[in-house]
């Protein structure tokens, strides 16, 4: 049988799943042409209705043509910033809990489950103490219904996972909660960044892989049979199934391939991207055609972990952010993100009728509240055991979205916080709506897919409780969004942060920022004056963006499809395995000689008499292993380079990388 | 990462709960495509999965009438106390010859969580005893003895589900565990097998005597 030339180019599908909206777009690899591209909504409780979608608006006529789709997303960096991960118990071994707390460095675990064990290894893998087994197990039954999965982490792992083992061992049989051992994720010695990245990879294991089964059944639905990437941190893909176990490596993936997408559709190789999401503004630099890495690694809500990244700042700042009326009567905007009143009113028109009667009672200054409203998202689950008040608030928000005032009149409480319902928000079964930016859009009419009249109407509500002119609210509203951008700009540019804008300070500093935003000063004028191009990224980059870059006096470029550029970065990146091998002393018993070398993986370890052999060994064992993993991950002609980096005395890391293009064709 | 592996798997676990708890009847005839529809799996994944469960002998395949899912009898009863009192027996034998400090630990564990469940809850008590047997299947350090035992344990689950409203002494056969978990510990070998026989046996004699009523 021959196999008939095919009359189609090879054409790749790339999708990015943000928090507010998902992207997708198909691209002719080889003329590297954007061929189509569409947006949907991003649909939280199930992805795969929002792909679904979104891979219908693209109308692929051809599906067999697609020969490789890959995905980035920000559900890893969401869901931690949002405290949306999967509940995580952290067993530290071998830790010094006085020394730990003492410096304040268990508030960096990244979860409030965090108990410390006897046991642990030393700088050259001797067992340190023994493991307390019977401790861990107790404590792990203890916590039955408490936790979602577990996380192991001992001191020095890297040199001897033996600790770690025997608890994955020991703990998977008494119960069947997944569980993350920190030396599968890091060679890095660094201890709380090690617990810290194992945490969070347990919290997002099972949403990546529901996300990863999610994106794989919508192909399968649309007929596409082709490999399944996601890209990194770091903007390089790895395969869907290496992904599902190691979700912690898609932390900033979303905003690595946006920048990746912006050079590719601009082909400008020294910027700085800004994406503009619904939830969150992402800034990255881009010099010499590459993204800037930090090989530190990543940082998200403040989280230090082991993972390399895009060295990158993201701000809760987006067409989704709550404008909210504080105690003082100030506007703020954001962090968090709500549902806009445009389109809740237009999902639900009695939201829409009940904001323009509310906008026409010229006599009533105290509606304000009103402007926020909850809402059924998803109904939970039978099974779902919930309090009765919980039950009277589901009941009461049957029938559709209520504002927050009437639904503290229903539950009888004064406050919000009186409501035991943050586990229903977590879970998404219920959802927040209130005024945001992508509101001010419709009233000024410059984006208005849904209810303009809801916004309006929302708007005037807000001036007459302020004394003010709508106008004037939206012209406050900009301008603090401005301000922020290019707070975060400068800090992230220059290294240095500035003190936030709510402490009245008076250094130095804040005057310049201040003064070469407003120019107050009579006779000394400051100026910003960002020497790189700003490519703006995003549906409402434009908005977003055009007084920031006035204000540094930067060109604004909005490439074509920027809309949809990090659909095109999850597609432009490279394949990339790495793999780190341990190469460490053994000492004689009085621990002054060295006697022999070992090399550490993550299955065993070997013994080397001299430091060369050992490394040798552990060069060419890397070397075979990434070239395996990339030619598994599906990379064409993988390129392996292997670095020997000194890690301490007499240790090493040798640290062998696989990069290739995608194979689009199949053997 | 294969979809149908999973959704193999998916209807795998879900069938095979059903029918180990007796929601899909002994006997009852298989609809692949309504229950492709219940599980919203696909018509494959289904078909894989009941391929596995006619292999674990909870499903009939029958040439000319279909499926079926397996129906009990006193005679599997009989028959399969016949095999698991003396292997379960072995087992813990050398279990307490050969357990590791690590496997003694997790008995100890299994044997604190028991003291966290209610005696009504029929089903975390069936799931421990599960996890006690598998966990000395373990320490006895023979992989064909575990993986025989295993199939076993599953075959017999449909029996006790069906004479779970009757049985009177669960929780006091789940107790029976802190002897034989003493024994082994105090790597005392006969008294360890002497105690899983009877375990196994007694459960065995008391389900017996109820699905005798009930099948007649």
């Amino acid at each position: 049988m021959t196999t008939p030339l095919s009359p189609t180019p090879p054409l790749v599908l790339g999708i990015d799943t943000g928090g507010t909206f998902t992207d997708a777009m198909l691209l002719n690899y080889h003329t590297r042409e954007v061929l189509a591209a569409h947006k949907s909504l991003t649909t939280k409780r199930d992805l795969s209705i929002g792909i679904e979608e979104v891979i219908d608006g693209i109308q692929i006529t051809d599906p067999a043509a697609i020969k490789m789709v890959s995905i980035s997303t920000t559900l890893a960096t969401n869901a931690i910033a949002e405290g949306k991960g999967k509940r995580v118990g952290l067993l530290l071994i071998g830790y010094d809990a006085e020394l730990v707390e003492s410096f304040k460095m268990n508030e960096r675990f990244a979860t409030p489950h965090y108990y410390y064990f006897e046991g642990g290894h030393d700088l050259y893998g001797q067992e340190k103490a023994p493991l307390d087994l019977a401790g861990i197990l107790a404590t792990v039954n203890s916590l039955r219904g408490q936790v979602d999965a577990l996380a192991v982490s001992s001191y020095f792992s890297p040199l001897n996972p033996e600790h770690e083992l025997r608890v994955f061992e020991a703990v998977s049989s008494i119960c069947d909660l997944p569980i993350v051992l920190g030396h599968q994720l890091s060679t890095k010695l660094g201890s709380i960044e090690r617990a810290t990245t194992a945490a969070l990879n347990a919290s997002l294991l099972a949403i990546l892989q529901d996300f990863v089964v999610a994106v794989r059944r919508a192909m399968a639905h649309r007929h596409i049979d082709a490999p399944l990437m996601v890209v990194r941190g770091d903007g390089t893909l790895m395969s869907d199934e290496f992904a599902a176990q190691t979700p912690v490596e898609t932390i900033h993936s979303g905003p690595a391939a946006s920048a990746i997408g912006g050079r590719f559709l601009s082909g400008i190789d020294d910027a700085l991207v800004l994406d503009v999401g619904g939830t969150t503004t992402d800034l990255a630099l881009i010099q010499d055609g590459q993204v800037n890495v930090t090989e530190a690694g990543a940082t998200v809500s403040g989280y230090k972990t082991a993972v390399k990244a895009a060295d990158l700042l993201s701000i809760a700042l987006g067409g989704d952010s709550a404008i909210t009326l504080g105690r003082d009567r100030r506007l703020s905007l954001g962090p968090e993100r709500v549902t806009p009143l445009a389109y809740l009113a237009h999902q639900y028109p009695p939201v829409e009728q009940r904001l323009t009667q509310l906008a026409s009672r010229t006599w009533d200054h105290e509606s304000a509240p009103h402007l926020q409203y909850w809402y059924i998202l998803h109904q939970p689950q039978a099974s779902r055991p919930l309090s009765p008040q919980q039950k009277n608030l589901l009941r009461f928000l049957a029938d559709g979205p209520k504002s927050v005032p009437d639904i503290l009149k229903h539950m009888g409480v004064l406050h919000p916080a009186q409501i035991v319902v943050n586990e229903l928000f977590r879970q998404e079964i219920l959802a927040k709506a209130g005024l945001t930016p992508t509101d001010l859009l419709h009233a000024e009419g410059r984006f208005t897919p849904w209810s303009t009249a809801a916004a309006e109407a929302a708007l005037t509500i807000l001036g007459r409780c302020l004394w003010q002119e709508p106008a004037k609210i939206r012209e406050v509203v900009w301008r603090q969004a401005n301000e922020t951008i290019v707070r975060a700009v400068v800090a992230f540019v220059s290294g240095i942060s500035l003190p936030p804008p709510v402490i009245k300070d008076k250094s130095f500093g804040t005057w310049v920022f201040d003064n070469s935003l407003y120019h107050r000063h009579p006779h000394l004028d400051t100026q910003f004056h960002l020497q790189i191009p700003i490519i703006g990224i995003g549906a409402p980059a434009e908005v977003f963006l055009a007084e920031v870059a006035r204000v540094l006096h930067t060109e604004l470029i909005l490439p074509e499809h920027h809309e949809v550029a990090n659909a095109v970065g999850a597609v432009a990146g490279s394949i990339m395995v790495t793999e780190e091998i341990l190469v460490y002393p053994q000492l004689s018993a009085e621990g002054l000689d060295v006697i022999a070398y070992y090399v550490q993986t993550n299955e065993g370890r070997e013994i080397y008499e001299v430091a060369g052999d050992a490394l040798n060994y552990a060069r060419s064992l890397a070397e075979e292993r990434v070239l395996g993993a990339a030619l598994r991950s599906g990379a064409d002609n993988p390129q392996v380079t292997v670095e020997v980096l000194p890690n301490g005395l007499d240790s090493y890391r040798v640290g062998a990388k696989a990069m290739g293009n995608p194979r689009l064709e199949k053997r | 990462m294969e979809l149908i592996r999973i959704d193999t798997q998916k209807a795998y676990e879900q069938l095979r709960d059903r029918i180990v708890r007796l929601q899909l009847a002994p006997g009852a005839l298989i609809d692949e495509q309504q229950l492709s529809a219940e599980l919203d799996l696909s018509p494959t994944a289904v078909r894989e999965a009941i391929k596995l469960l006619a292999h674990d002998g909870l499903v009939q395949v029958t040439p000319r009438h279909g499926l079926y899912v397996a129906p009990v009898s006193l005679e599997d009863l009989a028959q399969l106390s016949e095999m698991r009192a003396p292997l379960e027996a072995l087992c813990a034998r050398l279990a307490a010859q050969r357990a590791t400090a690590d496997e003694l630990a997790v008995l100890a564990a299994l044997r604190q969580e028991h003291h966290g469940i209610a005696a009504s809850d029929s089903g975390r008590l069936f799931e421990l005893d599960h996890r006690f047997h598998q966990a000395i299947a373990g320490a006895a350090h023979n992989k064909y003895l575990a993986q025989t035992l295993e199939t076993f344990f599953g075959l017999s689950q449909r029996l006790w589900y069906l004479a779970l409203p009757e049985i009177a002494s669960l929780p006091a056969a789940v107790e029976k565990h802190l002897d034989m978990m003493a024994a082994i510990q105090a790597g005392d070998a006969d008294r360890a097998e002497r105690l899983m026989r009877t375990h196994v046996q007694s459960f065995y004699d008391e389900v017996k005597e109820i699905l005798a009523k009930k099948l007649g």
